[in-house]
C-alpha cells in the first residue's frame, strides 16, 4: 500500500497532464454529415502577394474595411469557450511553471536523500510528471517553426486545390482599399513534377 | 485424546466454512450492489441522480459525522498539531469556498477571475493536504516527504486548468470512501479484504463499459434548471466533447458507491454497538468525555437531515446548490481521518 500511494498519485498526474499536451494541436474534426456553415460578416477584396523577403504571412487591412470589420466583429458572440479560457492565461502558466520548478527541485532533494529503491521509483514517477508538465507548458507557449516553414507548401497546395495552414499577422494600414495577404515565399517548395 | 483432536478439527472446519460463506455473501452483495447502481445510472441517470441525492445525501453526512466522532480521541496528545492543522484547514477552506459564490451573488465580486480564485483555493487545499501528510508521517516516524513534490506537481497542473482540476476532485471524492472501507476491512474483517479488492477491479471495467456504450450517445436534455445543474456538476461545460449522458452516469454511479459505503458497509463493519447509542462513542463513554455535547450534536445532525429533506421537497434545485456548497466541509474532513487510518 505504501508503494501504491505515490505510484497511483503519479499515474493520476501523468494522465491528467496528458490533456495539456494537446494544447496547440488542433483536435481532430468531429465527423459531421452536415458541417455548420460560416456566417459572412464582411465582403471585400483580397490580394495574395508572394514576399520573398518576409518571414511571416501578413494580412493588411485598409482603414475603410477596418471600420466595417469592427462593426461586424462587435455583432459576433465573442464569449470564449471554457476550453479556450482554460488555455489562455499567461499568469496561470507562469504560476504553474513555478510550482513545477518547486516540484522538480524537491523531488531532486528527496531523491538525493533517499537510498531506498521504492523511493527512487516514486521519484522517477514525479520526474516523469515534471517532464510531461514542462512539455505541456512548451506546447501552451506557442513554440513552433518559423512562418516561412509553414507556408512553404502553399504553391503546391494551390495547384492541388488543398488548404495550407500557417501563422498570420493582421496589420491595419493607414490607407488603401480592401485586404492584402502577403505570404512569405522565401522557402516555397517547388511542385513535385518540377523537382524531378 | 484423539476425540478431543477431532472436535478441534471439526470446529476449525465449521469456522472455515462459515468464513467462506460470509466472504461469499459479502462479495455477492458487493457485485449485485455495484451492478445494480451501474444499470440504474446508465439507464436513468438524471432521475437516479435526483432520487439518490434526495434519499442519501443527508443521512450519509450524518453517518460520516458519527464516524468522525467515533474516531476522535478524547485527548489529542501527540496528535495535537495534526488535529489543530486539520480543523483549522477545514474551517478556513470551507469559509473560503463558501465565500466565493456569496461574494459573487452579493455583487461584491464580478467573478471575472473565477479560474484564478479556484486555482488559489485548490492550491491551498493541496498545501493543507501536504502539511497533514507530512505531520502524520512524522507521528508514525515514516518518511512521507515524497508528498511535497507530488503536491507541487499537482498544484502546477491545477494552475494550468483549475476548473478541470476541481472537476477531477468531484470525481475522485467518492473513491475516498472505498479507501476508508479498505482500511476498515483490513482491521476488522481481514478475511473479506481479498474479495473486496478483487471486486474493486470491476470498477474500471464498469466505467470503461459505460464509456464504450455512452461515448457517442446523445447528450441528456438539460432544458430545465435542475437537469442543467446536474449536467454542469458532472462537467458538461468543461468537457463539451463528451456526452452529458456519459458524464452524469459515471458521476452518479460513483456517488452511489460513496453513499453505499457510508450508509451500509462502514456501519456494518466498523460499528461497535447500536448506532443510536451515544455511549458507543468513546468521546461520550469516557469519564472525562462529553456525552451531552455528542448527543446534542447527533440530534442536531438529524434535524439538519430532516431540514435537507424538507428543502429538497420544497425547492430541489436551490437546495441541491446549497448542499453541494456546504458539503465541501465533509469532503475536507475525510482527509485527516483517512490519514489517521494509514
Amino acid at each position: 500500500m505504501k508503494k501504491f500511494i505515490p505510484v497511483a498519485l503519479g499515474a493520476l498526474v501523468v494522465l491528467s497532464s496528458a490533456l495539456y499536451t494537446l494544447a496547440d494541436i488542433p483536435r481532430p474534426p468531429k465527423p459531421s454529415p452536415t458541417p455548420a456553415a460560416g456566417k459572412p460578416v464582411l465582403h471585400t477584396e483580397l490580394t495574395i502577394v508572394p514576399d520573398p523577403k518576409g518571414s511571416e504571412a501578413r494580412l493588411q487591412i485598409a482603414p475603410s474595411d477596418l471600420k466595417i470589420l469592427r462593426e461586424a466583429l462587435a455583432s459576433v458572440d465573442s464569449n470564449p469557450t471554457t476550453w479556450e479560457r482554460l488555455s489562455q492565461s499567461s499568469t496561470r502558466t507562469i504560476i504553474a511553471g513555478a510550482f513545477l520548478f518547486l516540484s522538480i527541485s524537491l523531488a531532486g532533494v528527496w531523491l538525493a536523500r533517499s537510498d531506498r529503491r521504492r523511493s527512487r521509483i516514486a521519484a522517477a514517477v514525479v520526474f516523469g510528471v515534471a517532464l510531461v508538465g514542462a512539455a505541456s507548458m512548451i506546447a501552451n507557449a506557442n513554440a513552433g517553426p518559423p512562418g516561412t516553414y509553414l507556408w512553404r507548401g502553399l504553391p503546391q497546395a494551390l495547384t492541388e486545390g488543398k488548404s495550407t495552414n500557417g501563422g498570420l499577422d493582421i496589420e491595419i494600414m493607414p490607407e488603401g482599399y480592401g485586404m492584402k495577404l502577403i505570404v512569405p515565399s522565401r522557402d516555397f517548395k517547388k511542385p513535385d513534377h518540377q523537382e524531378e | 485424546m484423539e476425540r478431543t483432536a477431532n472436535l478441534g478439527l471439526v470446529q476449525w472446519q465449521r469456522s472455515r466454512v462459515q468464513t467462506r460463506r460470509s466472504v461469499g455473501s459479502f462479495a455477492l452483495l458487493l457485485v449485485v450492489g455495484v451492478l445494480l447502481s451501474a444499470t440504474l445510472a446508465t439507464s436513468i441517470p438524471l432521475q437516479f441522480s435526483i432520487v439518490t441525492l434526495f434519499l442519501f445525501a443527508g443521512p450519509h453526512n450524518w453517518f460520516e459525522l458519527r464516524y468522525f466522532l467515533m474516531r476522535l480521541p478524547l485527548r489529542f496528545g501527540r496528535s495535537r498539531n495534526f488535529f489543530l492543522t486539520a480543523f483549522t484547514g477545514i474551517a478556513l477552506l470551507t469559509i473560503a469556498y463558501l465565500s466565493l459564490p456569496l461574494l459573487y451573488y452579493a455583487g461584491v465580486w464580478t467573478g471575472h477571475n473565477w479560474p484564478t480564485a479556484i486555482a488559489t483555493w485548490n492550491t491551498l487545499l493541496l498545501l493543507w493536504l501536504g502539511l497533514l501528510i507530512s505531520l502524520r508521517g512524522k507521528q508514525g516516524r515514516r518518511n512521507w516527504t515524497w508528498c511535497w513534490p507530488v503536491v507541487f506537481a499537482l498544484s502546477s497542473l491545477n494552475w494550468l486548468g483549475p476548473e478541470l482540476f476541481s472537476l477531477a476532485l468531484v470525481y475522485a471524492h467518492p473513491l475516498v470512501a472505498l479507501w476508508f472501507l479498505d482500511r476498515h476491512l483490513r482491521r476488522n474483517r481481514p478475511e473479506w479484504l481479498q474479495s473486496y479488492r478483487r471486486c474493486l477491479l470491476m470498477l474500471p471495467l464498469i466505467v470503461a463499459a459505460m464509456c464504450w456504450r455512452l461515448l457517442g450517445s446523445q447528450s441528456l436534455a438539460d432544458d430545465n434548471g435542475l437537469a442543467w445543474r446536474i449536467t454542469q456538476h458532472a462537467g458538461a461545460d468543461l468537457l463539451p466533447q463528451l456526452s452529458t449522458h456519459l458524464l452524469v452516469t459515471v458521476h452518479v454511479f460513483l456517488e452511489t458507491l460513496h453513499y453505499g459505503v457510508w450508509l451500509l458497509a462502514l456501519p456494518l463493519i466498523a460499528s461497535r454497538g447500536s448506532i443510536w447509542k451515544v455511549k458507543s462513542i468513546p468521546l461520550a463513554r469516557h469519564a472525562r468525555g462529553f456525552p451531552r455535547l455528542i448527543g446534542a450534536t447527533l440530534i442536531g445532525g438529524l434535524f439538519v437531515v430532516a431540514l435537507l429533506w424538507l428543502g429538497f421537497s420544497t425547492n430541489y434545485a436551490v437546495t441541491r446548490d446549497v448542499y453541494f456548497a456546504v458539503a465541501i466541509a465533509h469532503v475536507l474532513a475525510e482527509a485527516p481521518f483517512l490519514l489517521r487510518m494509514l
